[in-house]
């Protein structure tokens, strides 16, 4: 992936510019990437965003700020519950609202469902770019009975809105706290499965390892959160940062690699699941009884003038809102950070000289939900 | 990261720095800048380790003003700077110093118009080539509002007060009708 290629002078040789995109398979969404090739190698990369444009923040303040909390599930199709939660938690704070206990409990749990399933859907999605097929259908398989357990309590399958400012919109049940458990416990028995079929193999690791190497610094450069900015050593995950909601009463670890290539990031993710599952277990065992929504919550939610930061830990790394209030209950200003746009901001940097199939292997590793970046 | 030694290098560059309620507000300072110490700043906060979490602008009179939002790696530390544009709506680029800041000035370039000269390539990122005059995020005139409205408002700190307004008008004409019962 080094640079050290020699530039001959023969025509054959010569620059050219390839179109990646929108529509290739590998960029998972409406993302184009305009790559400069020498042969088969990528000299430069210039992403091109905005296909998926959806003016989420113009949209913000144009009506109460309650009812933005839909929008907020269709920027990242994969960790909706986890977008529920920041644009909630947001509001709770700067209109003082104290959230019931048992409404955490449901909201992690929820969550970190959601988690796993975003982490599944990369893992069969990125095996799949990588050119393994069969993966897709384990990881699949598996994701299906979190949508089920989710759709029970959610109603919907993906585009979830569940969260309500002050609690959430529907109360679980003993089949939701069985099916978990019976959950819990397949997904715990396929990972040595998991890691006997892929994570060993010769193929993948040949496609990964060495390839898109990150520092801490280049992190820091750029914004990079979430699982690429572990796999470069550093245990920075804003559920032990910031501790929001009541993730500081959970025991789970943050996997961290060293290495800060592409092998690092898909191990950090793989083991995540292993701690979401953790949680998950901890909050079903201390469940406790209560109301599903704060006492009082005013049907018009007026926020106090001033700007409040709502930041939590997405699957793909840290997501922010930030929200300037004039007083009344819409927005002033409301702007969502979401992590790919940052992380996706390295790659002409990172990819810089690679081979082509190597870039696919890198892009991959950003795990990629384009609707979050054009938003 | 020694905070302390942090905030005297903040004050050196700063018009003003305010410590942040973080349960309410969900951040820990707040710094005011001014539009030509910005790089300074930035340079600054990546010497000390702070990354880059977002960069945005909002419509505020007299100018619009530009939001940098950093935090730290190793000890909870969020840290609002705040600065206006000038007359031009220029204010100077940090994306030599945090990469990072490059696709989001090319954002607000889009949303609100502002110029960060000195940037590389200060192309529509977002929107589409033909929408380069279109700066959606603009507020009209009738919406604009001056920053102090926008500010933390100190005479009314508690936000209960103002998160519950609807008993009020319910104990009203309940009073009204005892005393006309009466």
């Amino acid at each position: 992936m080094s640079m050290d290629i020699e530039v001959l002078e023969d025509s054959r040789h010569h620059r050219y510019v390839l179109n990646m995109g929108p529509q290739h398979p590998s960029t998972h969404g409406v993302l184009r990437v305009l790559l400069e090739l020498e042969g088969e190698y990528a000299m430069e990369l210039l992403p091109v965003l905005g296909y998926g444009h959806r003016c989420h923040e113009k949209i913000a303040e144009f009506k109460p700020a309650k009812s933005f909390m839909p929008n907020t599930a269709r920027m990242d199709y994969l960790g909706a519950l986890i977008y529920n939660q920041g644009f909630a938690q947001l509001l709770e704070k700067a209109a003082g609202i104290e959230v019931p206990e048992r409404v955490e409990y449901i909201r992690v749990m929820a969550s970190e469902l959601n988690r796993i399933q975003s982490h599944l859907l990369w893992y069969g999605a990125y095996l799949l770019d990588l050119g393994a097929f069969t993966p897709i259908m384990y990881a699949f398989d598996d994701r299906e009975h979190i949508l089920d357990i989710l759709e029970d309590v959610t109603g919907s399958r993906l585009t979830y809105c569940y969260f309500r400012v002050g609690g959430v919109s529907k109360d679980i049940d003993d089949k939701f706290v069985t099916s978990t458990r019976a959950f819990i416990d397949r997904l715990r028995s396929r990972f040595p499965m998991y890691e006997d079929l892929v994570n060993g193999n010769v193929i993948l690791q040949k496609r990964l390892i060495d390839v898109g190497e990150l520092t801490p610094h280049i992190c820091a450069r750029y914004g990079i959160t979430g699982p690429m900015l572990r796999g470069t050593g550093v245990a920075y995950d804003l559920r032990r940062a910031e501790p929001y909601s009541i993730y500081s009463e959970f025991d789970f670890e943050i996997p961290t690699e060293t290495k800060g290539d592409c092998m690092a990031s898909f191990l950090v993710r793989f083991r995540e699941m292993e701690q979401s599952l953790r949680i998950i277990e901890q909050a079903l065992d201390r469940l406790p009884e209560g109301p599903i929504m704060a006492a009082k919550v005013p049907k018009k939610l007026k926020i106090p003038a001033g700007d409040y930061n709502s930041s939590v830990e997405a699957p793909r790394g840290e997501l922010s809102y930030y929200l300037v209030s004039d007083g009344s209950d819409v927005p002033y200003r409301l702007k969502v950070r979401t992590p790919s746009y940052s992380n996706l901001s390295v790659v002409p940097e990172m990819c810089q000289g690679m081979l082509l199939s190597d870039v696919v292997s890198a892009m991959g590793s950003l795990d990629l939900v384009i609707p979050e970046i054009d938003r | 990261m020694d905070i302390n030694k942090v905030k005297k290098q903040w004050q050196e560059l700063s018009t003003a720095v305010e410590d942040i309620d973080y349960a309410v507000s969900g951040y820990d300072y707040s710094v005011c800048l001014e539009r030509d110490k910005v790089r300074d700043f930035a340079a600054m906060m990546l010497d000390e380790g702070f990354y880059l979490v977002d960069l945005m602008a909002v419509h505020v009179t007299p100018a619009i003003e530009v939001v940098y939002q950093f935090a730290h790696f190793e000890t909870r530390c969020r840290v609002m700077a705040r600065a206006f544009v000038d007359d031009q709506v220029e204010i100077s680029t940090i994306s030599d110093i945090y990469q990072g800041a490059n696709w989001h000035e090319r954002e607000t370039r889009d949303f609100h118009g502002v110029v960060f000269v000195g940037h590389p390539y200060l192309e529509p990122l977002i929107l589409a080539e033909e929408d380069v005059d279109l700066k959606p995020l603009l507020k009209e005139e009738a919406k604009l509002q001056d920053v102090d409205a926008v500010r933390r408002q100190p005479p009314e700190p508690a936000p209960e007060p103002k998160a519950k307004p609807e008993p009020k008008p319910e104990a009203k004409p309940e009073a009204v009708k005892s005393q006309e019962q009466s």
